[in-house]
Order: C-alpha cells, then sequence, then structure tokens
C-alpha cells in the first residue's frame, strides 16, 4: 500500500528518477564521457560548445582553460559528487539515528552529554566547521566525507531523538515492554519502524545538503585532490574566464541545481507520502 | 517585559561561556594536528635549527597540548590572539577590521532574507486553493536547491557580466578613501555626509546581500506559509470573519502574529547559517570581511587567524540566537508569565 503510494506520487517519481539517472551517469563515467577528464590538449583551448559558432563535434560542451573537455569533467565530476553524497549521508546518518535513538530511549547523562553536543555544533555554521576540519584533515574525497558526517549528524541526532521521544510514549512500546522485551528488541522493533520515516526522508535531504557542501569545499581549493573532478573546482576555474566561456561557469551550476534539487525534490515527496511531520528539517 | 528580557539575555549569555571554552578547545586540538610548524613558518627561511628551536620554545610549542590550550586560553581573555604568520599582524586587529565589513553584509542580508520570506509565506498562502497552489509549491521548493554561492554566482554573471548594471567586486569603487569610523561603511559614509559614496558602497552591497538573501527566504517562506494553514484552523479566525472583519485585516493582523513564531524560531537558525554563508559570497564578490581573512588563512596555513576567525563565527551566532530568542520572547506573551 505504502509502496503503492510512493509509485502514484510525482514528486517521488520524478525525484527518484533524476537521481537515478544521475548515478547510471557516475556509475558509467568511462563509457559516457567521451575523453580522459584529465586529458589536456593545449592547442584546443576554451573551445565553446558544440551549439554556438566555432563549437567541436569533438568536445560536445566544449573545453576549459586546459583545454578538458567539459562534458567528460561534468560526467566525472557527478561521480565525485555521487560517492560524497550517498557514503556521507550514510555515515551522518548512523552516527546520529543511533545517537538519537539510544539519547531519546534512555535519556540520562549519555542524553545530557549528546544534547550539550549538539549545541556546541549548532553554534558553528556548516560552512566555518566543515573548512576548519578540512585544514586539519587535508584535502581528498575521503576527507571531505569524514568532514561531512562529522558536521551533519547533528542534524539527524536532533530531529530524531525528539521523534523517538514522542515515540517512546506510545501505548504499544510500553506494552512490548511488559510483555518482557529487551531493550535492544524495544528499540529496533517497535521504535525504529516509526521512525523510519523520517530517517529516510532526512537522509534524502541530507544527500542534498552533502553534494552542495562538496561543491563548496571544491569552490575554495579545500575539498577533493586536483586531479579528481568536482563541479566546485570547475565552477572556481571558469570564474577566472568569465568573459571568454560563460558556459563552462554556467554547465556545472546547472549540474549541481539538477542534482540538488532531485534529492529535495524526492525528500519533499516522501515527506508527504510517508506523512513524516515537518520538523525543522529545511537545509 | 525589559527585565524578563534582560534576564533571558543574560542567561543565554552565561550558558554561551561553556560552549565557546569547548569550541575553542576543538578548534585548537584539530588545527594542532596539522603537520605544520608555526615556528619554522614565523622565522625566515635562513633561520638555523636553533634558532627554530629557540622559537618553539618562545611560543611554547614544545609544551603539552593542554598547557599550549591554556596559554592561548589566558591570552585570549585578555584579547590577544597572537600574530599572524602570514600577515606578520596581530590578529585581534586584523579580525576588527573585517568584521564589520561582515556584520554590515548579514545583516542586509537578514533583512532581505526576512522580508523576501514573509513576502513569499502570505504570497504562496494566498495562492492556496488556487490551481496556482502547486506551482507555488514546487517554485518554493525548487528555490529552497539554490545554496548561496550558487546565487552569488547567477547574480555575477546577470547583473555583472551579461547586463553589466551592477559592480561586483569589492565595498567600494576605486578612487573612493574608506572613512575608518565605525568600519561599517554604509553608516561611515552618511556620517561624513558623503551620499555619492553611500550610493556607491549600497550598489557594491546589493548583489551579495541578494545572494544570501534569496538563498535563506525560501525555508522561511514555507514555514511561514504552513503555520498560516495551521493558524487558520483556529476558531478565533473563524469568529473574527463571522465579525465582519475583512480577509486581508485578519491575516494581517490576527493570523499573522500566532503564525510568525515558528518562523522566527526557524529565522534564528536560519540566520546562524547565513552568518557562515557570508563566507562564501564573500569570495565571490572579493568583499573584504571575515571570510576572505578566514580563506586567505586557510590556504596559507595561517593558524593564529583561523582560530580567532572561527571564534568570531561562533560568538556571532550565538548572539544572533540570543537575539532572537529575545524577540521571540517580546512577541510571544505566553512566555512572559512569571
Amino acid at each position: 500500500m505504502l509502496v503503492g503510494a510512493l509509485f502514484r506520487s510525482t514528486r517521488v517519481m520524478v525525484g527518484l528518477g533524476l537521481v537515478l539517472g544521475i548515478a547510471v551517469t557516475a556509475a558509467f563515467a568511462p563509457l559516457l564521457a567521451p575523453h580522459d577528464p584529465g586529458e589536456q590538449n593545449l592547442l584546443a583551448i576554451l573551445v565553446p560548445p558544440m551549439w554556438s559558432s566555432g563549437g567541436e563535434a569533438a568536445f560536445p560542451f566544449g573545453t576549459d582553460s586546459l583545454g578538458r573537455c567539459v562534458l567528460s569533467r561534468l560526467i566525472y565530476a557527478a561521480r565525485t559528487a555521487m560517492t560524497v553524497a550517498v557514503v556521507a549521508s550514510l555515515g551522518a546518518m548512523v552516527i546520529g539515528s543511533v545517537l538519537a535513538h539510544v539519547c531519546g530511549y534512555f535519556g540520562g547523562l549519555l542524553d545530557w552529554i549528546i544534547g550539550r553536543a549538539v549545541d556546541v555544533w549548532m553554534s558553528f555554521p556548516p560552512v566555518i566547521l566543515s573548512l576548519v576540519l578540512m585544514v586539519g584533515l587535508g584535502t581528498g574525497l575521503d576527507k571531505v566525507i569524514l568532514a561531512i558526517v562529522l558536521v551533519d549528524w547533528t542534524r539527524f541526532c536532533r530531529v530524531l531523538r525528539s521523534e523517538v521521544l514522542v515515540v517512546k510514549q506510545r501505548d504499544y512500546v510500553t506494552a512490548a515492554r511488559l510483555l518482557g522485551f529487551g531493550h535492544w528488541k524495544t528499540v529496533t522493533r517497535e521504535i525504529l519502524p516509526a521512525t523510519l520515516p523520517l530517517l529516510i526522508t532526512l537522509m534524502s535531504l541530507e544527500m542534498a545538503i552533502a553534494v552542495v557542501v562538496e561543491a563548496i569545499l571544491s569552490f575554495v581549493g579545500m575539498g577533493v585532490k586536483p586531479d579528481q573532478a568536482a563541479w566546485g573546482q570547475m565552477i572556481a576555474d571558469a570564474r577566472q574566464y568569465i568573459y571568454q566561456s560563460s558556459w563552462n561557469l554556467l554547465l556545472p551550476m546547472l549540474a549541481i541545481f539538477i542534482t540538488v534539487s532531485a534529492f529535495n525534490l524526492l525528500g519533499d515527496g516522501l515527506r508527504r507520502t510517508l506523512d513524516v511531520r515537518f520538523a525543522q528539517i529545511a537545509r | 517585559m525589559l527585565v524578563t528580557v534582560l534576564k533571558l539575555i543574560g542567561r543565554r549569555l552565561v550558558a554561551a561561556v561553556p560552549v565557546l571554552l569547548v569550541v575553542s578547545a576543538l578548534l585548537f586540538c584539530v588545527l594542532r594536528v596539522l603537520p605544520v610548524d608555526p615556528a619554522a613558518m614565523s622565522l625566515p627561511p635562513s633561520a638555523s635549527i636553533a634558532e627554530v628551536e629557540a622559537k618553539r620554545r618562545e611560543m611554547g610549542l614544545d609544551r603539552p597540548l593542554a598547557v599550549q590550550y591554556l596559554i592561548w586560553l589566558r591570552d585570549a581573555v585578555h584579547g590577544e590572539f597572537g600574530q599572524s604568520i602570514h600577515y606578520r599582524r596581530d590578529v585581534g586587529s586584523l579580525v576588527a577590521q573585517t568584521l564589520p565589513a561582515t556584520l554590515e553584509l548579514a545583516i542586509i542580508a537578514m533583512l532581505i532574507a526576512a522580508a523576501l520570506g514573509v513576502g513569499g509565506g502570505l504570497l504562496l498562502f494566498r495562492l492556496r486553493g488556487t490551481p496556482l497552489e502547486a506551482a507555488g509549491d514546487l517554485g518554493s521548493m525548487l528555490l529552497l536547491s539554490i545554496p548561496e554561492f550558487l546565487w552569488g554566482l547567477i547574480l555575477l554573471f546577470v547583473f555583472g557580466v551579461a547586463i553589466q548594471l551592477l559592480p561586483f567586486t569589492g565595498r567600494l569603487s576605486p578612487g573612493f578613501v574608506r572613512p575608518g569610523i565605525t568600519g561599517f561603511l554604509l553608516l561611515d559614509t552618511l556620517l561624513i555626509a558623503r551620499p555619492d559614496m553611500f550610493y556607491d558602497a549600497l550598489e557594491h552591497m546589493v548583489l551579495p546581500a541578494l545572494a544570501l538573501g534569496l538563498a535563506f527566504s525560501p525555508a522561511l517562506m514555507r514555514v511561514l506559509r504552513s503555520s498560516l494553514l495551521d493558524v487558520y484552523h483556529e476558531d478565533y479566525i473563524e469568529q473574527a470573519r463571522l465579525r465582519g472583519i475583512s480577509e486581508n485585516r485578519i491575516l494581517v493582523r490576527h493570523a499573522l502574529k500566532n503564525a510568525a513564531l515558528p518562523t522566527l524560531t526557524l529565522a534564528g537558525v536560519q540566520f546562524g547559517i547565513l552568518f557562515g554563508g557570508t563566507l562564501l559570497v564573500e569570495i565571490i564578490y572579493s568583499y573584504p570581511g571575515l571570510g576572505n581573512l578566514m580563506v586567505d588563512a586557510v590556504h596559507n596555513a595561517d593558524l593564529p587567524i583561523i582560530q580567532a576567525v572561527g571564534l568570531t563565527y561562533c560568538v556571532v551566532v550565538l548572539l544572533i540566537n540570543t537575539g532572537v530568542d529575545s524577540l521571540y520572547l517580546v512577541l510571544n506573551p505566553r512566555l512572559r508569565v512569571h
């Protein structure tokens, strides 16, 4: 029934379709990209895209300031973005939701400590915290993922904890305890199924955030290694040649926008279909 | 009421002290992991190993991490944040010089975000039950998908490059001498009565402030709309309608007051994030504020600056949260009974 409702939701289907499309592009990047993303062709620098005058069919979206194929770089950068989105949000989800369930269910000292930790995290603007972490960790794909996990676990923890507090009061949870369910079984069999819709929704929205953060870090030069294609990096490069070739700037921006709105659309559709209360999950 | 607000502010400031201590300790630890030797960096490359060692001892780098932190904390309490490794200047004065620029940008951006958020929220609410409702909802969701740095680039491209309407670098056109009274340029230019300069500074402010405002308004719009929808289920709205009060008056005078509270709660969080977002917008528009100072320091591994600027961001966020909470108290009479 629920699955049927998900299939009938236009938002879920459009969002999911776009996400799958981007994921397939990322997975089959070597087959789809016409060139190697790092291959420099110094005789063909800043070639305009195919549809404007002077464009070449060999470089459908033109080339950048080092003569690298923009289309190929966009495709490979989708790989970077999707890897970060999936792994980082999984990591943040696991840490955040485990802590949320433990804190919400047991309360006590641990709950207090985690609550204060969330306060400290909340006083840091996310951009600043991730940048500082990147300074300590150094650049690289794994470091970007780690930084996002370390910054964003609080999003899950904060929202899910209050949900756990509500669910914990329900009669069926008390009934399960009276039936002799242990704590582990009560949390995993009775509470988790009730918080799962919110968790899935948050996860989808977190992927959108992870894509943006990865782009931001690459944009300021503190993201993935320079030999790895990333949309933020393409934007930073193209910004210097904004007058010569504006497409180089606009295309990666469009890629970020499409990916982020796909995840947001999916998250919004899931929220409506799964009837999750709108907690403070915007951004 | 003033007493209640002051009490809240006092309580918040006391609660902020441990948070700031933890934040500064965290910053300190994260940054000490770096394989950078501040002693070697603050000496000329020709310095001998013995000289570097002497400098290390002088800077206290041979002591345990906890002792180093306490030394730093002692100096920080006295307003001493050390010397910048790269600029060879006092970090405190560098921060003091750039903070007003960022604050000015952030305040104007918050005003824009609040205005767009309220206007957009009312518009979205007005569209309820019309064929345009779905379009408005989808539109606001797509707007939510454009982060501040994309807005910065979009506006830069459209108004700076494509139709060249507005300036997009710095705070002032070359040729103007910056008056250094408060550091808040819009205020300073008014104080010295230079309308031409004020107008120039305002022109430079439009794009960065708009980029931030546009990025942070959709969330406010959506929350205001949904709280208005909730409020309209209440009896007092129906009662007002029965009294013959016009729909517009009900919306503005009756419903908006109650619907504003959840929006304000979200605004507190949003404005804290917005303040961090100034960093990206500053880089895009080469705006000489904290963000550019921070990113330069990151590239130069200038630890004293990163530390002080990171802490400054936190202090401002805590102040913003306190400010929004006080406003909440002023607007919500139910919290005032004690």
